[in-house]
């Protein structure tokens, strides 16, 4: 499993859509000047710009690498080759996640690296009015990191059943857009106006995707960062939990599904 | 125990529209310790899928298969074999070399071990030169060679190779010849699929030939050849004996100095006692047998009926 895993991280830092996703982050360097545009909080507005550049690339890259892996050793035919070495299937399917998960770690490392010192200049030539809380951008950076290690385990289930890239891809699209929101429509249906306007079958049916979606807006901490909130830390460990369980589920259902498909 | 035991396996694909296909058909066949088989069969009969359900790619509808006793699919039975697929495809970004080093940790070589055999395979299947570069830029041939190292870096005892001289050079494909008798030679049993019947005569104890899913013929070659023997091509010297008494024979050539006569099998006794009786002179026997192709197309003939 960690020989798969070596072998995936080695293959993503070859892999040229690795490279062009990276060069994005030649944006980073335009960060402090072009919020010093506003002229008003710009402080705010870097860490805020740093932390929506990071989830975007994030998100690119959990798309396109959790998508892709497995469905291309598929399509490529290298699963005739791989599976037919003394590993199991399920030992594949984590070898190929936690090289992408360590992959996206060390990404958002690096990136936060980068975000941190874009933000640090901008701080020093426009004090903000609150001081920056370092914690708060740090955890915001990882539960991000979380948030899109968890799609990658969406997009890997996704694969293990797809003969196409169009599920993976557009599935863990959809997922995101859904998985951002499910709060948010969950809040509404408590409401006193949604209880009168919507039926109970509609209610019931937002409430099944509820539980079923992964809810991601709890691995966002931007307005922590944005504006030096302190952090919930029971808020936070619930999140890590509810991480690991849903990813866990996930990769469990994957490897079920792949140790019952055909490799014809 | 048996290195390969496949006992009633079936296996039915099912295609769009609820079209079926048996592309195995109740297959038994036995692969013993020290054996090289060689399994023929024209496109589409079904060895590419014997090899899958033996590898655990695809599951079969019935029927049971062990390999060194182990059940196909699971994880011991292929801790013991090398596998080369059809048309082989390998993960591109990496080289010859680091494949196998992935391959043979894979099978949990140590690592002294493992860097021995990986410049010995390398070398031998003369991809030394390319062994830094990605795998990319590799010819097809020499992919199928990547394939061919990567069965035998950890020095296996079971080989299981679907079409191994596809994709070479008549170089390559003596090389795997030679390979083939070696790995014989040390005791490794070799089950291999191939369209060329000329390969399985050079290196094979046993073949079997497979025609739309079922095993029609089953035999050691050395059977087939004899079996195969229809008769003798037997040259005399002319301007000596009487060649008369030999009339009853039918003449294949003849020049100045020499006859040839077919003699069918059964009237060989005969012949050689008539020419010793009138003092011809025998210069030449020659056996004429069909080889292993014309047995193979006639098998594949009544397969077909
Ligand atoms: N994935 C599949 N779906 C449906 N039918 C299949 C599938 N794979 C193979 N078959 C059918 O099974 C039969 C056997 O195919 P197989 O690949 O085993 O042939 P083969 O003997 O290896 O032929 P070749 O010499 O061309 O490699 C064929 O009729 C083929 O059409
Ligand atoms: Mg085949």
């Amino acid at each position: 499993m960690l020989n798969i895993m070596a072998i995936s991280l080695k293959g993503i830092f070859r892999d040229r859509i690795f490279q062009g996703i990276m060069g994005l982050a030649v944006l980073f360097l335009f960060i402090p000047s072009a919020a010093s545009l506003s002229m008003r909080q710009v402080t705010e507005l870097s860490i805020t710009l740093s932390l929506s550049l990071i989830s975007f690339i994030m998100l690119l890259l959990a798309v396109f690498l959790g998508a892709t892996s497995i469905w291309k050793d598929i399509e490529r035919r290298y699963t005739y080759s791989i599976l037919s070495l003394p590993l199991s299937r399920t030992a594949y399917l984590l070898g190929r996640f936690l090289g992408i998960a360590l992959f996206m770690l060390l990404t958002a490392l690096f990136l936060g690296g980068v975000a941190m010192l874009a933000i640090k200049v901008a701080s020093v030539l426009y004090p903000p009015a609150r001081p920056v809380l370092w914690i708060a951008v740090l955890a915001s950076i990882l539960y991000g990191t979380l948030k899109y290690i968890l799609l990658v385990a969406v997009s890997m289930l996704l694969a293990t059943v797809s003969t196409s890239f169009f599920l993976p891809v557009f599935g863990t699209i959809c997922t995101y857009l859904a998985g951002s929101i499910t709060q948010q429509v969950y809040d509404y249906l408590h409401t006193p106006a949604a209880v009168k306007a919507i039926s109970p079958i509609m209610k019931q049916a937002a409430l099944f995707f509820y539980y079923l979606l992964p809810n991601l807006s709890a691995f966002d901490l931007k307005v922590n960062a944005i504006y030096a909130l302190p952090l919930n830390a029971s808020g936070l460990l619930m999140t890590a939990l509810y991480f690991i369980v849903y990813t866990s589920v996930l990769l469990a259902a994957g490897a079920i599904l792949l140790g019952r498909r055909e490799m014809k | 125990m048996n290195a390969i035991d496949i006992s009633g396996l079936c296996k039915q694909f099912k295609g769009k529209k609820m079209t079926r296909v048996d592309a195995l058909k109740n297959l038994d066949l036995q692969i013993v310790p020290g054996e090289v088989f060689g399994y023929l069969g024209p496109n589409g009969a079904g060895k590419s899928t014997t090899i899958k359900c033996l590898m655990g790619l695809i599951r079969p509808t019935a029927g049971t298969a062990t390999i060194m006793g182990e059940p196909v699919g699971s994880v011991a039975s292929r801790t013991k074999v090398g596998f080369l697929p059809e048309n082989p495809a390998f993960y591109d970004y990496l080289s010859a070399e680091e494949y196998l080093r992935f391959v043979g940790k894979t099978f949990r070589m140590p690592e002294a071990l493992l860097s021995r055999r990986t410049d010995e395979t390398l070398k031998l299947l003369e991809l030394w030169d390319a062994r830094k570069r990605p795998m990319r830029g590799y010819s097809k041939g020499m992919v199928q060679r990547v394939g061919l190292a990567q069965t035998m870096i950890h020095d296996p005892d079971l080989y299981i190779l679907d079409e191994p001289m596809s994709g070479l050079d008549p170089i390559g494909r003596a090389l795997v010849k030679e390979i083939i008798l070696d790995l014989k030679k040390r005791g490794k049993s070799v089950f291999f699929s191939t369209h060329i019947t000329d390969d399985v005569e050079k290196v094979c104890d046993r073949v079997g030939v497979i025609v739309k899913g079922q095993l029609e013929a089953l035999d050691s070659v050395e059977n087939i050849v004899r079996k195969g023997i229809e008769g003798y091509i037997v040259q005399t010297r002319l301007g000596q004996g009487e060649h008369d008494s030999l009339k009853g024979f039918n003449i294949t050539r003849r020049n100045e100095t020499f006859v040839e006569y077919f003699v069918p099998v059964a009237g060989f006794n005969e012949f050689i006692a008539l020419a010793g009786h009138h003092s011809v002179e025998v210069t030449l026997v020659e056996t004429k047998r069909k080889d292993l192709e014309s047995f193979f197309l006639e098998i594949v003939r009544k397969g077909n009926s």
